[in-house]
């Protein structure tokens, strides 16, 4: 297993620059995830690594080895596409099986290998089927066989689980996971799906219009967000953020107001951006703990099953809080919400950045 | 509004329907206007309705390929054109399918404007007891000369036999590359006909035929004699290479553009030849000799058709072309001899050198004409064209190539 | 009742140009095979009814076996020069070059195909004449020091005119290869690059087999326009010289329209249309297999 070094890393596209200095170090056996919103930079990001775009700047290290000018096939490599990308006229053993053809392995290695991986992801009984007869998850295990038996020192990901139904993607999940736990292999994956980032991730990478935002520990970006956008975009429902004036030990949002003073010099007056979670607003019935507890009326109610997230306007702006999925909560309730401020965040107005 | 111009269009058609079906209407099936100026026909057309009311004369110009197809494949449906623009090659197969109608009794007439003795005889020889085909207008086979690539060659005049005609040929073609003394067009490309055009009229200078009565008669001596000169000229490199491959028209072209010395081929290229490169030092002679003063005539004949329903009109239209005016301008018109001999313009042939020369063969030289009793003629052709290819390619002799042809011809005649 | 006639209505529509060609169509088909049963029509008024005898006489004249042998070569080397060059030139034009030097390629080189037939005959005969471009060509880098009669000799006319029609029918396949090859997702050849695979690779395991329907159903069209072609080969060389690139077609025109025998022709007709519903039906097959795979 190799570490992968990405160093201010630039890519232009006639002229417009899409990447603008990109740097991560991943160590060796290292799961990391890049996410984002569509058109970030992710997936040219991890091409690059591939080698199916060319760098316009900066270097790519597998390993020991600057790869910028290698091939795809040098670079050590294996990936999974979105869309799977198998041989539709080859069967499942030919698919996995093709790279080492190229290789001029030996058949009998060839058939060791495919089998051994086909074990691994319970493909052995659908080896001689053609992938138009798999279905969308069997496909996408096929399609990791496929880059498990090359050996490779480092695996691609490209949203392998964005075409798959809600269960399965789940599903598929778990066995990633899995697979990463027993083959402890250096991973670099590319979602837009936050959950995934965070349930799979050793280490986050969050991306923003060609610049990282920020990178860290699941548990960093979700409790430490360096800025506003990290803070809205991890988490689901995302973090509620408002517009808060300074009002002495307290903050005005809108005409409402929060017993919990903005960091920094402390002028009246002084604009930033409030952010609380909706898992840190609750019902003061359920929450007996925390203080502060204040008057709300329920817009909406959305019932997820395990909770309820209800919808309620606070100083002209909507948020959202969580209940038990059991509570009796209806649109047009009166409710008091619990808003527990240990868990706020304030971020800068003009840029976003976290203040504290 | 609406209903009166409706009313008017109707009358109108009306009226000329009936204008129409007062004129019996005859149809001239001819490739003469595409070969030349098609606004001269139209206005011989028109000379003649003026001078005929009830007659209408519809002109049918095909090219010259697709005529003969037409003849035979119109008489099968039942459509066809009354007065017929034919070859004399033609004849042969045309009586065997009863095509054409018997003229004698319309020559016989007394209101012809022309006397049928003064006639260019070719055509008119009467075949099974009559005649079938008389001429518009005749072209002997001559030899074009580029006298300016044989005074390079050291030559300054043209040659009279064949033995000055393979020296000069021989001179031309090693003058540069690219020019060669002659080309010989045999190409299978269809017709074929390359034989007829070049190996014929050389066969005649030397006093040969290659038809006994109505049987083919290809192996004898002066054919296999007028082979064996083909072999030498090929052999001593005068001849253009690409034989198998050289069409009629290429070779024309080739000689117009000055880089043949020699071309055999209707007196009636002279026109387009001056016309096209006036710059060439062109003269018109007889073809060399070799032992007869004989030429290959050919023409442009006019027939009926046996099943056309207005025989009478056809015939009046026919001795409307062949009357001494009219046929004095078509044969200015088609830069050839006239079919009738008396509208011979001596002030032409005073003129132009080039008229000279040809009235000089007509008047002086014995006409030759056999393929009318040839069978098979045109199938022949094709025969005779690949038997030359194989001997010129060194495939077989030429007394081989004889036998092969006469026999091929008669297995065809089957 | 109004119903019905609604859906009747498309056959209605449908039914004048439905007619006009299968008249068209139909009726000189039933006629050929009529005349080929029949001795000399056209040229009799009564032709005399012969049965197969018409049949039997081609089938033992060396001449129809001959130009059947001439067939085979011209259409299967025609079609095999296609597939080599149009697929070939259909990979570069397809390489990832600037969108508008895409688009400049690809309208030149289908221009062969944009001209008639009498356009090409007569511009390859004149580049082939002996004192032609090719013979000055070729001898002034010095391969031949004789001008070569390329449509005249009867060793080198077959591979002229196969030069020809490869030249001039290689836009089929490769226009059509070509949009077939914008089909193939772009990530395969990427997979493809992954494993390991060069140009060679990726076009033999990815290319072809996602093209293959495609290139056994032009194949199959190409085999069976090639098979009839008349016009190139007529004007080019007529079939000559001797009989070295006689095919089915021109002894068909040659028997009908030289020698005037249309009942030999018609026969000769009717091999030429059996031939081709065998290719036909291969490609039917293969269309509905598929639509339906």
């Amino acid at each position: 297993m190799s570490a992968i070094a990405i160093r201010k890393l630039v890519k232009r596209y006639d002229g417009v620059q899409v990447l603008h200095g990109i740097d991560i170090e991943m160590a060796s056996g290292e799961f990391t995830v890049l996410v984002g919103p569509s058109g970030c930079g992710k997936s040219t990001t991890l091409r690059m690594v591939a080698g199916l775009e060319s760098v316009s700047d900066g270097e790519i290290v597998i390993g020991d080895r600057v790869v910028n000018d290698l091939r795809p096939k040098e670079r050590g490599i294996a990936m999974v596409f979105q869309n799977y990308a198998l041989y539709p006229a080859k069967t499942v053993y030919q698919n996995m099986a093709f790279s080492l053809k190229l290789s001029r392995v030996p058949k009998q290695e060839i058939d060791r290998r495919v089998r051994a991986v086909a074990d691994i992801l319970e493909l052995h009984e659908l080896l001689d089927r053609k992938p138009a007869a798999l279905s969308g998850g069997q496909r996408q295990r096929v399609a990791m066989g496929r880059a498990i038996v090359r050996d490779p020192d480092v695996f691609l990901f490209d949203e392998p689980l964005s075409n798959l139904d809600a269960k399965l993607r789940g599903q598929m999940r778990a066995e990633i996971k899995l697979l990463h736990q027993r083959l402890r292999n250096t991973i670099l994956y590319v979602t837009h799906d936050q959950v995934e980032a965070m349930t799979l991730a050793d280490r986050i990478v969050i991306m923003r219009g060609g610049v990282i935002e920020q990178q860290g520990t699941p548990d960093e970006v979700f409790h430490e967000p360096a800025n506003e956008f990290v803070a809205g975009f991890m988490g689901s429902p995302p973090m509620n953020i408002a517009d808060a004036r300074a009002d002495g030990d307290g903050v005005l949002i809108g005409d409402a107001r929060l017993p919990r003073a903005m960091p920094g010099p402390s002028e009246a007056g002084r604009r930033a951006r409030f952010g609380i979670r909706p898992d840190d607003i609750g019902l003061a019935d359920e929450r007996p703990d925390i203080a502060v507890r204040l008057p709300v009326t329920i817009d909406l109610v959305e019932q997820l099953g395990t909770e309820k997230l209800f919808h309620f306007s606070f100083g002209g702006v909507p948020f959202i809080g969580k209940a038990d999925g059991r509570a009796t909560l209806t649109a047009g309730q009166p409710v008091h919400a619990t808003f527990d401020l240990e868990q706020c965040y304030f971020f800068d107005a003009d840029h976003g950045a976290r203040l504290r | 509004m609406k209903r009166a111009m409706l009313a008017a269009v109707a009358a109108a058609a009306f009226g000329l329907s009936a204008n129409a079906l007062a004129a019996t209407e005859i149809e001239w099936l001819q490739w003469f206007a595409a070969e030349q100026n098609a606004d001269f026909y139209e206005g011989l057309v028109e000379e003649f309705e003026a001078a005929h009311p009830d007659i209408r004369v519809k002109l049918v110009t095909q090219p010259f390929g697709k005529v003969r197809e037409s003849i035979v494949t119109n008489r099968a449906i039942g459509v066809g054109a009354d007065v017929l623009g034919l070859n004399m090659p033609w004849t042969s197969e045309f009586l065997e399918l009863g095509i054409l109608e018997p003229l004698d009794d319309y020559l016989a007439l007394e209101s012809n404007g022309f006397d049928t003795a003064r006639l260019v005889q070719a055509p008119i020889g009467k075949i099974d007891g009559s005649t079938w085909m008389v001429p518009l207008n005749a072209f002997p086979f001559v030899l074009h000369v580029n006298l300016g690539l044989l005074e390079r060659a050291g030559f300054d005049k043209p040659p009279m036999d064949w033995a000055e005609l393979k020296e000069m040929a021989v001179a031309v073609s090693r003058l540069e590359d690219g020019v060669s003394g002659i080309g010989m067009p045999f190409s299978s490309q269809p017709p074929a006909n390359g034989p007829i055009l070049t190996f014929l009229p050389l066969l005649y200078s030397a006093g040969g035929r290659i038809v006994d009565g109505t049987t083919p008669d290809f192996d004898n001596p002066t054919v296999v004699e007028t082979l064996s000169f083909l072999q030498e000229l090929d052999e001593a490199g005068a001849l253009t290479p690409g034989v198998a491959s050289r069409t009629g028209g290429v070779d024309l072209e080739e000689f117009i553009a000055g880089r043949t010395g020699f071309l055999i081929s209707p007196a009636v290229h002279a026109s387009a030849i001056v016309a096209r490169n006036p710059e060439l030092d062109y003269r018109l002679v007889r073809v060399p000799q070799n032992g007869s003063k004989a030429y290959r005539v050919h023409g442009w004949e006019l027939g009926i058709a046996a099943d056309s329903r207005h025989k009478d009109e056809a015939w009046a239209f026919i001795a409307f072309l062949l009357s001494e005016g009219v046929n004095a301008r078509l044969a200015e018109a088609s830069s050839a001899l006239p079919g009738n001999l008396d509208a011979l313009d001596d002030d032409a042939a005073a003129n132009d050198p080039v008229f000279a020369a040809q009235r000089d063969i007509l008047e002086n030289d014995e006409p030759v004409e056999e393929l009318r009793q040839a069978p098979r003629t045109v199938a022949s052709w094709s025969v005779m064209t690949e038997e030359i290819q194989s001997m010129l390619a060194g495939d077989q002799t030429p007394e081989q190539a004889a036998t092969r042809v006469q026999s091929r011809w008669v297995d065809l005649t089957r | 009742m109004l119903d019905r006639l609604h859906r009747a209505t498309p056959y209605a529509f449908l039914l004048p140009g439905l007619f006009i060609l299968g008249t068209l169509l139909s009726v000189p088909l039933y006629k050929v095979i009529e005349y080929s049963l029949f001795d000399n029509v056209i040229i009799e008024q009564q032709p005399r009814f012969v049965g197969l005898d018409n049949y039997t006489e081609l089938l033992s004249d060396g001449g129809y076996w001959s130009a059947l042998l001439n067939t085979a070569i011209f259409t299967i080397g025609s079609v095999f020069g296609h597939l080599v060059i149009g697929i070939g030139l259909a990979l570069l034009v397809n390489a990832d070059i600037h969108p508008r030097a895409r688009t400049l390629f690809r309208s030149l080189l289908v221009l062969p195909w944009i001209f008639t037939a009498v356009v090409v005959a007569l511009n390859w005969q004149l580049l082939l004449n002996p004192f032609g471009v090719v013979n000055y060509s070729l001898q002034a880098i010095g391969v031949t020091d004789e001008p070569l009669d390329w449509l005249g000799d009867p060793d080198l006319a077959m591979w002229s005119l196969l030069l020809i029609s490869t030249w001039r029918g290689y836009p089929f396949i490769m226009i059509s290869f070509l949009s077939g090859l914008q089909s193939v997702p772009k990530e395969l050849y990427e997979a493809a690059d992954i494993d390991g695979a060069n140009f060679l690779h990726k076009f033999w395991h990815v290319t072809v087999p996602q093209l293959k329907p495609v290139i056994y159903g032009v194949a199959l069209l190409d085999l069976i326009w090639t098979f009839q072609l008349f016009p190139l080969v007529w004007l080019t060389t007529g079939g000559g010289p001797g009989r070295a690139t006689e095919v089915l077609s021109t002894l068909t025109y040659r028997l009908a329209f030289v020698d005037f025998q249309f009942s030999q022709a018609s026969t000769v007709a009717v091999t030429i249309l059996g031939i081709s519903a065998v290719f036909t039906m291969l490609y039917l097959s293969n269309e509905s297999r598929r639509t339906r795979g």
